[in-house]
């Protein structure tokens, strides 16, 4: 029986539902001793006065350690524009000044606390416009001697405040724009967005024979041993990164964060262990959320209001350092006409450095804020047409064989419509325009997505009772995608129950790269990956079951649990003695596989900084939300909420509803109450779970779901990426539905309450105006 | 420390402040059914007495003031949260623990039921929502949807979007009502 598309129990439920999971945050190793940083209370500013002295002189206290203790060198996962410490100025708040190690978790902290910094402040850049003024104070005076991880050939567009550009400016956009009948102009912003896992970031350093080995539990174990690498300055093989189970990443812990300072303090320490953990101000001030950004979209229409070009320019924040960010700059190009034909269009993506927290990937990237520049401007054209927006959007919507921007073509486009058909299915737009109610409105919007193509192996060792193990660097950050998806892929190439495979958690020492739990490539890369593993297995055990059951290989299948001959099941040897068997005459069994998605064929001259160039493995979303303000105190409760996804293949029922009601969740969190502010002197002013506020049990509906299947030739039983698409359009579709309810355009992010308070004020003045009109 | 000190005067002064305290008390607190006595630094909170002189780290601290409840247990049978209370607080109580609730190996109903309906993804927040679920149940054997959802509003998960943990609340009520 197939165990694809079946509801399997998830192999770590048993240890996250009785306690005995051990997180990165459980870690615990002999002799252990625990660690807290010195951090910037400001976010910019000259260090006058840094004396470790008065820490070092308490009791219990094992090691100090500043930028005079780290190797003089920068490191970054794409620029390396980052010290280890601050050395001379502080850029932003919670940047690391220096680290203690000590006895116990509340002296560490009191040690850290001793250390006398003294800064002068300096004028913080957090506007982004004004970052990018040629009289803006650059936050990286320096930023020309910086080199791309990848060496100074990869270097790409940059300049001062601005950490990476890339521009597409295809012919005709002027001349579109001259002869348009009509034009509509609009402008986005929205705020950051903390990605608040609720297990704070740890990590447990060990520096021993000469090597450094980080117990951490983290989304790419093998990220993390590159950026020790190099803040460390010793070859990546010098570093040795143990994965624990994860409580929550969604991006934030794709780069590393406290596991160079545990690495560093405890060879400062004479190898012993090091834990450092985040409180959870710190983390969320630290964290690389979400960035912020600026989105300024407009477009020009013909006398039948058809989209005949477009402009749209992105300014995001790439804070302090670039960590990730300048690769996913260019994805505006790819999101910039969203999923809708809107002629030549010139796309300019701006990243700008501030003195604050770095930003990076959170589940979605820049897409989530794209959608809702592109998706809010297509109800505002609809609007201004007094057209009805589902059928606007369906007049533009790409087709089968649409070429992109990037000379990218899409193949399968036609889902697009599918995915319209099967929301209008369930929620009619007419009916629900129909029942309109005072202070309820509906919004919808449409995305297209990629899978991340990066790539990932895995071994599959067969035990000689029969069970096997895989043997992979992948982590599950809570998806399932390793514990129920590619466990579910190899039992069923194995032809064993689910219960009988066994994934192992990463080892840097021990599994080969994987790239890490992003981009919703788990179970398509590494499912893959294990599957080709799986396929040596079987060859193998199909050699060494021939000489048992006296048959030709070619003639015998893996099944149930055996090896037997194709069409005479009764023939058949259980797996268990093939693989003892073997281990004794051929050797043990085991299998490799490797797999990467190929980026598509485009255009490399349609952009300058064009850094991800193409969307492998797209995937297709429409989204529907019915919302109700209350006029009174300016909620939104979200009354119903539709998906419509192009997923390749269902191969876990559970893993992917959950992915998308959870991701749906961190999308109305985003939209309407997740509220990540910075003042004007860079620091955040929310900063603790209490005033950054998640969404709670009531403040979401089920999502109804509705699965599209278009399985992919090449991925595992035809999977694709399931995780990121659902939190692609939840602002969008919010935005839209609350402006709808409202009457009045609702163009940042998030909504809150005051936020739509406002709005309705002013809507109610215009109407008093002209009632005495 | 919950906040950044903003300056090294006032860093140095609760440095001080709280090296001068540095005395010890003991404790007995009963934990799934065993009695652990320990000296203990009054400033010691329950959840740090729990997951590192117990050793019992099923009980999980996601913001250790009191917001995402992943650190809730039951203090002499009603719901509590250690990162709220000092270890002295608790001396002389009855406390049950995630770790407290399977028999042996089986896991209870209310575990199984978590296992079942894909209540839990990270899993990190799931020791506090089947303590707080523990609560409810034992209070309201059969409670709706909307009542659940209201009973975990206290409770933050950042992966599920709590339809699952819903849906395994009652499912899980409907096997302990057998």
């Amino acid at each position: 029986m197939s165990v694809i598309g079946e509801r399997v129990p998830r192999s770590d439920g048993r240890a996250k539902a009785s306690g005995e999971a051990e997180y990165g945050v459980d870690h615990a190793e002999p002799d252990m001793i625990w660690g807290a940083l010195v951090r910037s209370p400001v976010s910019s500013g000259r260090i006058t006065r840094l004396d470790t002295a008065p820490a070092l002189a308490m009791p219990g206290v094992h090691a100090v350690v500043t930028a005079a203790d780290a190797p003089d060198t920068r490191a970054g996962w794409v620029l390396r524009d980052q010290r280890l410490f601050a050395a001379d100025r502080v850029l932003y708040e919670g940047q690391p000044v220096a680290a203690v190690a000590a006895d116990t978790l509340e002296l560490a902290r009191e040690a850290a606390a001793a250390v006398v910094l003294e800064i002068e402040p300096l004028p913080a850049v957090v506007d982004l416009d004004a970052a990018l003024r040629p009289d803006a104070p650059l936050v990286h005076p320096d930023w020309e001697s910086y080199v791309p991880a990848l060496g100074p050939d990869a270097d790409y567009p940059r300049h001062g405040n601005l950490a990476a550009e890339s521009v597409s400016d295809p012919p005709g956009v002027d001349d579109a724009f001259a002869r348009a009948h009509r034009v509509v102009t609009d402008e986005f912003v929205v705020q950051r967005q903390y990605q608040a896992y609720i297990e704070p970031k740890s990590a447990v350093g060990i520096y021993r024979d000469g090597r450094f080995t980080v117990h951490t539990a983290h989304q790419f174990p093998y990220n993390v041993r590159d950026r020790v690498s190099q803040f460390l300055d010793v070859r990546p093989s010098a570093v040795r990164i143990v994965g624990h189970t994860i409580g929550g990443g969604f991006g934030a812990k794709l780069d590393a964060a406290l596991e160079p300072y545990a690495a560093l303090l405890s060879k400062a320490a004479r190898g012993r262990a090091v834990k450092l953990v985040n409180t959870r101000t710190e983390d969320l001030i630290t964290c690389p959320s979400r960035e912020g950004a600026i989105t300024r979209v407009r477009s020009a229409l013909d006398e039948d209001g058809t989209i005949i070009a477009r402009e749209l320019e992105v300014i995001a924040d790439n804070g302090a350092y670039s960590g990730e960010m300048p690769w996913l700059a260019s994805i505006a190009l790819h999101c910039a006409r969203g999923v809708y034909r809107a002629g030549p269009t010139r796309v300019t993506a701006r990243l700008v450095y501030t003195n604050t927290a770095p930003t990076g990937a959170f589940r979605g990237v820049n897409g989530t804020y794209l959608y809702h520049a592109v998706e809010r401007h297509m109800d505002h054209i609809a609007a201004e047409l007094g057209v009805d927006r589902r059928e606007y959007r369906l007049r533009h919507l790409f087709d089968d064989g649409e070429e992109l921007l990037n000379g990218q073509v899409l193949t399968d486009a036609g889902i697009l419509r599918e995915g319209f058909e099967a929301i209008e299915a369930a929620a009619p737009w007419a009916k629900l325009e129909a029942e309109r109610r005072p202070y309820r409105g509906i919004g919808i919007a449409a995305a297209w997505w990629l899978t991340n193509p990066m790539p990932g192996t895995a071994v599959v060792k067969l035990h000689e009772d029969g069970t096997a193990a895989v043997i992979t660097a992948a982590t599950d950050n809570g998806s399932g995608a390793v514990s129920m998806g590619v466990t579910q892929i190899v039992a069923e190439r194995l032809g064993i129950p689910p219960s009988d495979v066994f994934v192992t958690l990463p080892d840097t020492d021990v599994a080969g790269f994987d790239a890490g739990s992003q981009g919703s490539r788990t179970t398509r890369i590494v499912g893959k990956a294990s599957q080709i593993a799986a396929d040596e297995v079987i060859t193998k055990l199909k050699d060494v079951a021939a000489g048992l059951l006296e048959a030709a290989a070619d003639d015998l299948e893996v099944a149930d649990g055996t090896v037997r001959v194709k069409g005479a099941p009764g023939t058949s040897v259980p797996i268990a003695v093939v693989a003892a068997t073997a281990t004794n005459t051929v050797g043990p069994i085991q299998g490799t596989g490797s797999f990467v998605t190929p980026f598509p064929d485009f255009n490399p001259g349609c952009a300058t900084g064009l850094m991800l160039p193409s969307f492998p493995t797209p995937t297709y979303h429409v989204h529907l939300a019915e919302v109700e303000v209350d006029p009174v105190t300016g909620t939104v409760q979200v009354l119903r909420y539709l998906v419509a996804q192009e997923v390749g293949a269902v191969i876990s029922p559970d893993g992917t509803y959950g992915q998308v009601m959870g991701g749906v969740t961190q999308g109305i969190g985003y939209a309407l109450h997740e509220s990540l502010r910075i003042g004007e002197d860079g620091r955040y002013r929310e900063r603790t779970l209490e005033s950054y506020r998640l969404p709670l049990a009531g403040d979401v509906p089920r999502v109804e779901f509705f699965p599209l299947e278009h399985p992919d030739p090449d991925g595992p039983h035809g999977a694709k990426g399931v995780g990121e698409g659902p939190i692609l359009l939840p602002a969008a579709v919010i935005a839209n539905a609350v402006s709808d309810a409202i009457g009045r355009p609702l163009n940042n992010i998030p909504i809150t309450p005051e936020e739509v308070l406002a709005a309705l004020q002013t809507a109610e003045l215009r109407n008093d105006e002209e009632h005495v009109r | 420390m919950t906040e950044l000190a903003s300056g090294s005067t006032s860093q140095r002064e609760l440095a001080s402040e709280s090296t001068s305290q540095r005395n010890t008390e003991s404790i007995t607190v009963t934990v799934n059914g065993h009695a652990y006595t320990a000296d203990c630094e009054p400033r010691v909170t329950l959840a740090d007495f729990l997951r590192h002189t117990c050793g019992l780290t099923g009980t999980h601290l996601g913001c250790e003031h009191g917001v995402c409840g992943a650190c809730t247990i039951l203090v002499d049978g009603r719901s509590a949260r250690a990162c709220l209370m000092l270890a002295v607080q608790a001396d002389g109580a009855t406390i049950t623990t995630v770790e407290g609730l399977a028999a042996g190996n089986a896991l209870n109903p209310l575990q199984e039921a978590f296992w079942d309906n894909h209540g839990l993804q990270c899993g990190f927040c799931t020791p506090g929502m089947l303590m707080t679920a523990t609560e409810l149940l034992a209070d309201n054997p059969d409670p709706d949807a909307a009542e659940v959802r209201e009973g975990l509003s206290g409770n933050l998960c950042r992966c599920t979007g709590y339809d699952s943990i819903v849906r395994s609340v009652l499912d899980a009520a409907q096997r302990m009502r057998g």
